[in-house]
């Protein structure tokens, strides 16, 4: 009686690991990007308040290029989140003029930099260097040209380490009730499938009887009745005739 | 594969940085573009904001700088040492300045002004009603520039910002066509925007010559009827009498006054949304810029103002009006503690 | 056929056992991931509430420094406003004096909160000159509280955290959950028919076939191996009663003949009535050996479906993001709009496709349609591994051209496929199951790759599609080698020619239906919602995952809508009443955008138009043999649907284009709104011009 049985369970696991594990997964992503987010926007606060500070010293005509108060600004701000593993600004071509790492001054960042800003639709944009995030805002001057950028890095331990623990977590949530669903499903098809072979049972019996001459004595209440009362009834019938003809040859001698 | 690609993907970049960098220095060695530039009344912020630009963006400019000082009779000479020096652009500060070079769109006789050099024009409150051009979109000649009043709806929304009014009153000159203008926008923007205006035009003397005489009363009854604030427009006349008239004369009745431009804005009111003229300069080098270094045809550059203005308030004001700004505004605002020397 | 209705009985009750114990399973896991996300994500909230209390604070203190006494302060809840603005977790922020009383504050008050700043704990903090920052919580809230101090002590400021953040995070991932439901849910059908149902449904059908053939009086025996389930040796136990019965019947026939042989005179007399009885036995049943039939063809039938899906799969995965990436590797094109290039890449697949299918299919019978659909597969596989790994917009048309040749390719030998094993009576159901796993292919696709884009990136779903199109490659490897050929089955196996082409163009009738209804309702399917739905949505800050679940629900109407509107359209044979009807509320889909531009009115936009085209779809090539009998009569049914199915695709091709069009001049709503209006208007021209005609209809082909 197996084989049926086996396949249908074995849809029935299919399905739910498919679901489970995308639930795992929708679930593992959505925590991960909620948290990336918080991450970035918190942040950004502290960018937004470099570049309120940038802007309004521009305003007041100041040069991009010498604006001396801002290496200090932000390495204020920089000690102030243990996040933040440090502060660039740097201009159009991508040569860094203030930062909070000194040995960066002059250096050149990532091309990759720069197209994420240049991609944004907003001033806001974020890229990733091999060990650390970064989150950054263009800077635009008053006529929306942009002037410069402004680059936080910050490390990606503080995300992913999260996204880990919480990973390992929802992972073995899933694990778990797949092992459960292995356990039940099998139990609740089996109702299913049991009317499903009652009825192939019903067919096979009478596939077994089929050439008895007696009517069957299994009183069956399967879907497949009438498929099995026409059975019967031509092979009875062919029965019949050739019954006839021996009859005819016997009597003949 | 996919780091043979990244690595061959890197070296195109580097090879395309290599070329920009190799064009740079072709840039450089190359002669200067010439500029013939002519202010109003000497050096400003505005000169500053533009020569600075080409340093920054390292744009080799020699700027021939000439000075009309208010004197319409040095002209003349101006446009005749143009014509003998062909320089690649012409700059030109403020209104006269600009017709002085140019003319007007429907009358630009090319004996008499420049036609065949690019201008630039700068510090033009309506190039419009000014007639240096017929639409902002494009002057339809040689010539393109920067205007620096702030959009009106964009005064208003910053006043309502500051405090949420019902009611403005405003003080103008009927004469000035400019003010004129203004205020005929605000009343469009109070339709939709759902406030009323109360605008009053300064009296005429005998000689229907514009006089300030009645103003403090004219301030009282705006008072009396409940406005909000006094709105000053872009006037001449109205620039000349703020200091010594208009604003006390406000202050006495506790009326927060806004001023539509920066020399308004140092005649003493609570708060303005003016253009830096520093910022007004940068803004003309990129259009110089986009003509020498890029070839666009002036035409083809838009007349256009800043996106971004300069939100002043003058702190010592709003302490004695009991009106602090808004904290957000804190965070943007050009916070005036001393009185301001002129620009 | 009772045993075919049974069957599906059967499978709904499996399914429907199968998804509670799913949905089940999705409780448990949302249970935990939301206690996972309760704990790990407040702390985090906590500390960016910290940072923005920082910020608001140094504010406060600029505003101070400059004189403005503490409690006069002004727009201290304008600021706030701002702050929950960008922050959408904090509900509730307030500045106290030293005292705990409110001076300032904004957002949803917490029940207590005023006696909670009160209390002596959160007062110390302000006057703790060393204090940072404190997190605490009542209820459901959690603060963060900070003090105010320039040279002295000034006051406080708290910042509310929304206790149901985590719930609205959540709430957001429950969408896609029930996305993947309905997946699983259909998943589950094609997984049962797959596994279990394939030869179950044929074992049952051969059942019912060998009833039929009894009741008919036929008792030949065939020689087939039977499978060794339920079924087959139920058959086998038939086969074993024929068998017996046959070797009854060649005993007493030979006992017969044997008796005749030796019999004469009186003795031949006395065989007479068993003789008389075989006559009436011949004359009614049939004994001996069955012709051998082309072997198991409907269970080879149905084992196409299987790989095709998963190949259509592939494809339909990326259909919700692949505008989107493209935007991300466009390189400006000199002369060409962004907006158009965008949209490239999808006419360049539609085009080939449209173009390639009438080679592709007399090239598939050459080389067979298993080999075809192998290389086509292989293809394809290249194609989408290269497009998750592109440089840039150049090479990726390049990637993509790859996909369209191999999808080409799978498609037209599938269609092969399909048409060898089947003849007059039972091709349509051999195609209801073709394009059946194309549409549930189409349910599942766009869906699954919107969540996975989201997730994982563009880049690693496109390796996703790869592996799926790899996957279909080891299904089709498995299916039988043996090519089969019906010499019943006329085989659509020639291009049209350029002759055929350009007389059916002028012809008024032909393009009636082709111009204002096929190629109008093709452009309006692959502008809408290959094109403009995906980038739409993104431009309007949501996610590739809600493109999906919009493409899922044009999917869904065609799989629901589409069976019924095929069969009452053959039923009433008004079939051009169906199409117009069909074309009209496709037409007014796009409408909708004039009433709001929310993405809700978007689920109304896509349904509409999958139930117009589901109307429609059916009935129109249908309509063309109504139609266009005379055209058929001279160029030959091939010819006719040939260039029809041509003009088709190349509307498919076309849609994209003249979507990126609209894009430029109108914008999205505006694109949207233009390209309904198009199809109204051919959909009114269409009821307008097939108004006055005379029907002859057809029954479907």
């Amino acid at each position: 009686m197996g084989t049926i049985r086996v396949r249908f369970i074995l849809v029935a696991l299919v399905v739910s690991f498919f679901a489970v594990g995308m639930a795992a997964f929708l679930n593992y992503f959505k925590y991960k990007s909620t948290i990336g987010n918080i991450v970035k926007s918190r942040v950004l606060v502290v960018g937004r308040g470099i570049e309120n500070s940038i802007q309004a010293s521009m305003q007041l005509g100041m040069q991009f290029s010498e604006l001396s108060q801002l290496a200090q600004m932000m390495q204020r701000e920089k000690s102030s989140d243990r996040l933040v593993r440090g502060i660039d600004v740097f201009d159009y071509s991508g040569q860094v003029i203030y930062s909070t790492d000194r040995a960066r001054v002059g250096q050149k960042v990532a091309a990759s930099w720069t197209q994420a800003a240049e991609r944004s639709k907003t001033t806001e944009w974020t890229t990733e260097a091999t060990d650390e995030f970064v989150a950054g805002i263009s800077l635009r001057n008053a006529f929306d040209l942009t002037v410069g950028f402004l680059a936080l890095r910050y490390s990606r331990d503080e995300v992913e380490l999260a996204a880990a623990k919480a990973g390992r977590e929802i992972l073995l949530a899933a694990i778990g009730s797949f092992l459960g669903i292995a356990i039940v499903a099998p139990l609740a098809l089996i109702i299913v499938i049991r009317r499903f072979e009652h009825d192939l049972h019903a067919l096979e019996a009478a596939a077994t009887h089929l050439e008895d001459r007696t009517e069957s004595t299994l009183v069956t209440t399967s879907a497949f009745d009438t498929s099995i009362g026409h059975l019967r009834a031509s092979l009875r019938d062919a029965n019949k005739s050739l019954d006839d003809m021996r009859a005819k040859l016997d009597s003949a001698g | 594969m996919m780091n043979l690609l990244r690595s061959l993907f890197v070296l195109a970049i580097l090879a395309l940085s290599l070329a920009a960098d190799g064009d740079a220095a072709a840039q450089a060695s190359t002669r200067p573009y010439r500029i013939y530039a002519i202010t109003f009344r000497g050096m400003t912020d505005i000169e500053r904001g533009f020569t600075e630009y080409f340093a920054t963006r390292r744009i080799p400019v020699q700027i021939t700088w000439r000075d009309l000082n208010r004197d319409p009779a040095r002209m003349p000479g101006f446009i005749d040492e143009i014509r003998a020096t062909r320089p690649d652009l012409v700059y030109t500060w403020g209104t006269s300045v600009t017709l002085g070079v140019v003319g007007t769109w429907d009358a630009n006789d090319a004996g008499k002004y420049i036609t065949d050099i690019p201008v630039v024009f700068t510090l033009v409150a309506a190039p419009v009603l000014a007639k240096i051009v017929p639409d902002l979109k494009s002057s339809r000649r040689n010539v393109t520039g920067v205007y620096h009043v702030a959009p009106t709806e964009a005064q208003i929304r910053a006043m309502a910002s500051y405090r949420p009014f019902k009611s403005i009153g405003i003080l103008y000159t009927p004469t000035e066509q400019n003010s004129v203008v203004v205020v005929d926008e605000v009343r469009e923007v109070s339709r939709r925007l759902g406030f009323s205006v109360i605008a009053k035009p300064l009296k005429l003397d005998a000689n229907k010559k514009v006089t300030a005489e009645g103003a403090p009363e004219m301030i009282r009854e705006l008072k009396a009827q409940k406005v909000d604030w006094l709105y000053l427009p872009p006037d001449s006349y109205l620039g000349t009498q703020a200091k010594g008239v208009i604003i006390p004369a406000a202050m006495e009745n506790r009326l927060p006054t806004f001023a539509s431009t920066e020399q308004l804005m140092e005649t003493g009111a609570l708060t303005g949304l003016v253009s830096r003229y520093h910022s007004i300069g940068q803004f003309t080098a990129y259009k110089a810029e986009q003509i020498l270094v890029q070839k666009v045809a002036p035409q083809k550059i838009p007349i256009e103002t800043l996106t971004r203005f300069s939100l002043q308030v003058r702190m010592d004001v709003a302490e004695a009006l009991a009106l602090p700004p808004p904290l957000p505004m804190f965070n943007y605002a050009e916070l005036i503690t001393a009185p301001k020397p002129a620009q | 056929m009772l045993e075919k209705n049974y069957l599906w009985r059967i499978y709904w009750r499996l399914a429907g056992v199968i998804m509670v114990c799913v949905v089940i399973a999705l409780a448990v896991v949302s249970f935990f991931s939301h206690r996972v996300f309760d704990r790990e994500l407040v702390p985090e909230v906590e500390q960016k509430a910290a940072t923005v209390a920082n910020s608001v604070r140094a504010l406060l203190l600029k505003a101070t420094s400059y004189g403005v006494p503490f409690d006069k302060l002004y727009g201290v809840e304008q600021t706030f406003g701002e702050v929950f603005e960008e922050n959408p977790e904090f509900s509730y922020a307030a500045v106290t004096d030293l005292d705990g009383n409110l001076l300032f504050a904004r957002g949803k008050e917490p029940q207590g909160v005023r006696d909670f700043f009160r209390q002596p704990a959160i007062i110390a903090v302000g006057l703790d000159p060393t204090a940072t920052w404190t997190p605490s919580h009542t209820g459901q809230q959690y603060f963060v509280s900070m003090p105010i101090a320039s040279d002295k002590p000034l006051g406080m400021l708290h910042i509310g955290i929304d206790g149901k953040f985590v719930d609205n995070i959540l709430l957001e991932v429950m969408l896609d959950v029930v996305v993947v439901l309905v997946v699983s849910l259909f998943f589950t059908l094609e997984l049962l028919n797959f596994m279990a149902g394939a030869r179950l449904a044929s074992g049952l059908g051969e059942f019912a076939q060998q009833v039929e053939r009894m009741r008919a009086g036929d008792f030949t025996a065939t020689a087939r191996i039977r499978a060794n389930d339920e079924i087959g040796r139920l058959l086998r136990r038939i086969d074993a009663a024929i068998d017996h019965l046959n070797v009854r019947y060649e005993f007493l026939v030979g006992e017969l003949e044997d008796k005749m042989r030796t019999a004469t005179g009186p003795r031949r007399e006395a065989l007479r009535p068993a003789m008389n009885v075989l006559e009436n036995i011949r004359s009614r049943l049939r004994f001996g050996s069955a012709p051998k039939e082309a072997e198991g063809d409907e269970m080879n039938l149905n084992r196409i479906r299987a790989p095709l899906f998963a190949f259509i799969l592939a494809e339909e995965m990326t259909r919700s993001y692949l505008p989107t990436y493209v935007n991300q590797l466009l390189v400006p094109l000199w002369g060409i709009s962004p907006q158009v290039v965008i949209g490239l890449p999808i006419m360049l697949f539609m085009l080939i496709v449209a173009l390639g299918q009438p080679y592709l299919g007399s090239w598939s019978e050459r080389v067979g349609r298993r080999r075809a659909m192998l290389i086509g597969a292989s293809i394809a596989t290249v194609g989408f591994a290269a497009t998750a790994l592109a440089i840039n917009l150049y090479d990726l048309l390049l990637w993509r051209s790859l996909c369209a040749l191999g999808y080409a390719m799978v498609f037209v030998a599938a269609q092969g496929y399909v048409l060898d094993r089947t003849g007059q009576q039972n091709r349509a159901q051999g195609f209801a199951l073709f394009i059946g796993a194309i549409m549930v292919a189409t349910v599942c696709g766009p869906s699954i790759g919107g969540i996975l884009a989201d997730n994982i990136g563009f880049r690693l779903s496109f390796a996703v599609s790869a592996v799926m199109a790899l996957t279909s490659l080891l299904a089709i490897a498995r299916l039988p080698k043996v090519e089969v050929r019906t010499n019943t089955s006329q085989r659509p196996s020639r291009g049209p020619r350029m002759r055929e082409i350009l007389a059916l163009l002028v012809n008024k009738r032909f393009m009636t239906l082709t111009g204002l209804a096929a190629v109008p309702a093709k452009v309006i399917l692959t502008g809408v919602c290959f094109y403009l739905v995906p980038l739409y949505i993104v431009s309007i800050g949501n996610t590739s995952a809600m493109a999906g679940r919009l493409l899922m629900v044009y999917a869904v109407m065609m799989v629901l809508i589409v069976p019924l509107s095929a069969s009452l359209s053959d039923a009433s044979m008004r079939r051009d009443r169906y199409v117009s009807v069909g074309l009209i509320i496709s037409g007014l889909s796009g409408l909708l955008l004039l009433i709001s531009d929310s993405f809700l009115v978007l689920f109304g936009v896509v349904f509409l138009l999958g139930l117009g085209q589901a109307l429609s779809i059916a009935a129109q090539s249908a309509l063309v043999a109504d139609h266009c009998q005379e055209e058929i009569r001279i160029y030959g049914h091939d010819a006719v649907y040939g260039v029809y199915r041509l003009l088709e695709r190349l509307g498919n091709a076309l849609g994209p284009l003249i979507a990126s069009i609209l894009v430029i001049f109108w914008g999205y709503q505006g694109a949207f709104i233009a390209i309904s209006a198009m199809v109204l208007v051919c959909g009114i021209a269409f009821t307008i011009a097939t108004r006055g005609l005379d029907w002859q209809p057809q029954p479907a082909t």
